[in-house]
């Protein structure tokens, strides 16, 4: 069988679900009281490594950089995926980097990872608190991979070593574009929200069952699974990570100011059914004077 | 208190600005970041009294007659290249064309003679923070090797004194001519500026130009198109390599969406304030949205399905199509109802343009009070099935009168 490595870079995240996240009452996020999870886009890419293993029999390693816990989102990947090997880049001098430095810290690690050489590399399109989607691609530059972002479906034709990807395109302003590629193995995929996959046949859907199985039981003994690499191990130059490889700086955080009020709201109480009356009547107005024209 | 070392500063000038067009035409962004950086450089000619112009950079095919409207759009220069090959974005190639154009000395003696034997980069770079703007700014400042902020939506120039334990080994120094991006973070709340800065501490010594970010849509005004406005056109012809164009587009399909905003004239949207009982909400919200015929629209936090539903409401309603505001669609219906929605700037940028708004929410204090022309306060479990009777008796009555 023709082999096919496949890798997937996750992130720890704030969990955003009701019950789990907490806010103060500035309406900022209160991230002490906040748990945290694999972030909702990574669990995408996991989604969409696995499809690549249930499809092809891919070998997956999953990587993410951050404190010891994120482990954790390496877990619940492995959930997700199957994933064979587990790697976690942790160290104190990769504190503080900006995306630049991270993605020198996740290249040095994907060149680490088992098989001979990664084919295609997935993530999420971005966190959900804050990194806005430059992590991805400014990895696969770094790994000279072609990208391709906002994947909505992709499958390997093992033969021809080439990825089809269809890919979304949102034109604020204009129209949204759905795009069909092809491109030559290794690259670096980043899968749009809206992914999901499909498998047809009898033999798949077996597969499926079967790799989840094995995906549950080796996510409960993850740690099996995991190697940790601090910067000397992966043998990255402290100058190109953390704070010292990071190009932008935070600044300042400070409340975004109240704008000006733009309207002059006349205020209701919902109780008062003479102003709700209204307030119907000017509705159904404004709706139905617009419909004479 | 010690400056930057002037010649070195002398080697990045002008603010770039990464045009998106679709078969020529600009797209909306693209428009609006020239005005901005017209608006940005024209103060800072002024200011530190020098000459340094706005360059849009275009890619495309037959894209000559797109350079001369942005001239009158507000840039001093276009550099373009124009080649079949890059009739449609594709990230390889554009990333290797853009950056080769960002640190090519030819064109600025072009367009710029007087700063162009010292000139290696530009001192700033904006692109479009879209699904094709915010992969390309990431994989151009990858290749030139300097900082990026994303989703900006507001830029000030400033001289700025800073101690900073790796930037400038904790001692006081100045950076000039610094670009504040300004980027408003995922709850709406909080704005983050973020600097793009030279590593000064001898340890770590390194440059980091251009200053780069990407720029939401919708956030600034383009300018008045003048055809007045004259400027330099400059044809960059690409040097395009086998393995760059590796990629083949093999289909390109405009889809319609299945949310139709403008074919409403009222829209109905929801935010987190249905949290209590999610799945009942919603239905009177579709129960609303039916009697007034209207579309239904989402703030961003939806969009990540942060409620336990059912799976049809979930994939009916908590998909990004329906996001209004700077991470979805901008709108202008005629009736706006929001319905426990705070009105986080995002969302009100998204549908401040609407004829008269509506808000339901039982905090007087949340920012959507100041957006609309009738604030109802309550619960919208109340509130909600009052407005559906109302609506229907008053339907009813209409009814009678024809």
């Amino acid at each position: 069988m023709v082999s096919l490595n496949v890798a997937v870079i996750v992130k720890l995240e704030p969990d955003f679900s009701e019950g789990n996240v907490s806010y103060n009452s500035d309406g900022t996020l209160n991230r002490a009281e906040t748990k945290s999870i694999l972030g909702p886009h990574s669990a995408i890419a996991s989604k969409a490594a696995f499809y690549a293993k249930v499809k092809h029999g891919a070998s997956i390693s999953v990587g993410t950089m951050g404190p010891p816990i994120a482990d954790l989102a390496l877990q619940q990947s492995q959930l997700i995926c199957d994933a064979d090997e587990l790697h976690l880049y942790s160290d104190r001098i990769f504190a503080g980097a900006d995306t630049l430095a991270t993605a020198e810290v996740l290249k040095t690690g994907i060149c680490k990872m088992e098989g001979e050489k990664i084919d295609i590399v997935f993530s999420g399109y971005r966190a959900s608190d804050g990194e806005t989607g430059q992590t991805g691609p400014q990895t696969a530059w770094k790994l000279h991979y072609t990208f391709l972002g906002n994947v909505i479906d992709y499958d390997v034709d093992l033969e021809r070593r080439i990825v089809l990807a269809k890919r979304l395109i949102i034109l604020q302003g204009f129209y949204d574009i759905v795009e069909e590629v092809e491109a030559p193995l290794p690259v670096f995929i980043t899968v749009d929200p809206s992914y999901n996959s499909v498998f047809n046949t009898v033999s798949q859907r077996l597969a499926f069952v079967r790799y989840q199985k094995e995906a549950n039981d080796r996510a409960q003994n993850y740690k099996k699974y995991l190697k940790v690499f601090n910067a000397q191990q992966l043998g990255v130059d402290p100058k190109f990570v953390g704070l010292p490889g990071s190009p932008t700086i935070v600044y300042k955080v400070e409340k975004i100011p109240k704008a000006k009020a733009s309207r002059k709201a006349e205020i209701i109480n919902w109780s008062d059914r003479d102003q709700i009356q209204k307030v119907v009547a000017r509705m159904q107005e404004i709706l139905g004077g617009m419909m004479i024209k | 208190m010690t400056v930057n070392p002037s010649t070195e500063e002398e080697s990045y000038r002008h603010l770039y600005v990464v045009i998106e067009h679709e078969e020529g035409k600009p797209i909306p962004v693209s428009l609006e970041m020239l005005g901005e950086a017209r608006r940005l450089i024209d103060n800072f000619n002024k200011k530190y009294s020098s000459n340094e112009k706005v360059v849009a950079v275009v890619l495309g095919n037959n894209v000559r007659k797109l350079c001369e409207e942005l001239l009158f759009y507000g840039a001093d220069a276009v550099i373009y290249a124009d080649s079949p090959e890059l009739q449609y974005s594709r990230n390889l190639i554009d990333t290797k064309i853009v950056s080769q154009i960002a640190i090519n000395k030819e064109c600025i003696v072009k367009i710029s003679p007087d700063y162009a034997q010292l000139f290696k980069k530009p001192r700033y770079m904006f692109f479009s923070a879209d699904n094709i703007g915010r992969h390309l700014s990431s994989t151009v400042l990858a290749e030139l090797e300097s900082g990026l902020a994303s989703d900006i939506n507001k830029l000030v120039i400033e001289d700025i004194e800073l101690k900073h334990e790796h930037k400038t080994k904790g001692q006081g120094m100045i950076y000039a001519k610094t670009l504040e991006m300004y980027r408003p973070d995922f709850s709406g709340f909080l704005w983050t500026t973020i600097l793009c800065l030279d590593n000064r501490n001898p340890a770590i010594e390194r440059e980091y130009h251009p200053q780069a970010c990407s720029i939401i849509p919708g956030v600034f005004q383009p300018l008045n198109r003048d055809v007045e406005r004259k400027g330099i056109i400059v044809d960059y012809a690409p040097k395009l390599e086998e393995q760059d164009l590796n990629v083949k587009i093999l289909s390109r399909k405009v889809i319609e969406s299945a949310v139709d905003f403008d074919a409403h004239k009222a829209i109905v949207s929801f935010g987190r304030g249905i949290k209590d009982s999610p799945e009942e909400n919603i239905k009177l919200i579709e129960e609303l949205a039916k009697e007034l015929d209207a579309e239904i629209g989402i703030s961003l936090p939806i969009s990540k399905k942060p409620f336990v539903v059912n799976e049809k409401i979930t994939s009916t309603y908590m998909i990004p199509d329906r996001v209004i505001g700077t991470s979805g669609r901008k709108v202008n219906p005629v009736l706006y109802i929001a319905v426990g929605v705070s009105g986080a700037m995002q969302h009100i940028a998204g549908m401040k343009e609407s004829e008269f708004v509506v808000a339901i929410n039982p905090d007087e204090n949340s920012p959507i009070k100041d957006e609309c022309d009738v604030f109802i306060k309550g619960k919208m479990e109340d509130i909600l099935p009052v407005l559906i009777e109302e609506l229907n008796k008053q339907k009813v009555a209409m009814g009678v009168r024809k």
